[in-house]
């Protein structure tokens, strides 16, 4: 999942100590996230997305995306089995 | 600036919840060590009556009890990561201590090794517990 945790916190002139003093988790924590080596649990998402005050899928992206038209032919797929 | 951390456990940037908690399941798992040494070299000497040696024995495993509920404690309040990290040690130790448990056993039962050598499965764990922990925080810093 990547994510804009990292912009985000230097629009805000955090650092990553301050971050994490924020969110009341390790500095290693916020580092991982920032990097892509670890995603956060759900619950640490909406932490991270009250205290950003933005929507969860405006700070992670998952990079698996579907689109229209993958979306479309499931669909059509499904309209054949029944 | 950013901190950077350099530390080899990675435990510099730990929140103090995590150093406090850290900090009890050092001090109890340094006096179980203790005690376990002082029970077991007072038994072999013969300083103790059968009753007081059960005694010391029992006394010994309170302080191990101790240190279980001390790291239990650490596990349920750290940081997801470190839990994450934590988890994944003690999976690869249990997993080393069945595995090396049971080879034991069979050397064992069939005289290829004595009673005594048992230890090394322990101490296989506790390297594997070790060496997967600071793998971890490095691999996530």
């Amino acid at each position: 999942v990547k994510n804009r945790l990292k912009v985000l916190r230097a629009e805000r002139d955090w650092t990553q100590a301050d971050l994490a003093d924020r969110l009341e988790v390790s500095r290693q924590t916020v580092n991982a996230i920032e990097k892509g080596k670890y995603d956060p649990s759900l619950p640490l998402a909406f932490r991270i997305s009250r205290l950003f005050e933005m929507p969860i899928e405006e700070i992670f992206d998952p990079e698996e995306r579907t689109y229209p038209i993958q979306a479309e032919a499931r669909t059509q797929d499904l309209g054949h089995e029944h | 600036m950013e901190t950077t951390d350099t530390s080899i456990l990675g435990f510099c940037s730990a929140p103090l919840r995590d150093r406090q908690n850290q900090r009890r399941v050092t001090i109890w798992s340094v006096i179980w060590g203790v005690s376990y040494i002082i029970v077991t070299i007072a038994i072999q000497k013969g300083w103790l009556s059968s009753a007081a040696a059960i005694a010391a024995v029992i006394g010994t495993s309170l302080f191990g009890v101790a240190t279980l509920l001390a790291y239990h404690r650490f596990l349920r309040e750290t940081d997801e990561l470190r839990r994450k990290i934590e988890v994944d040690a003690l999976a690869l130790a249990f997993g080393i201590g069945l595995v090396g448990g049971l080879t034991f056993f069979l050397l064992f039962e069939n005289s290829l090794v004595s009673g005594r050598s048992f230890g090394l499965v322990f101490v296989a764990m506790i390297l594997a517990h070790t060496s997967s922990v600071v793998i971890g925080r490095r691999r996530y810093s």
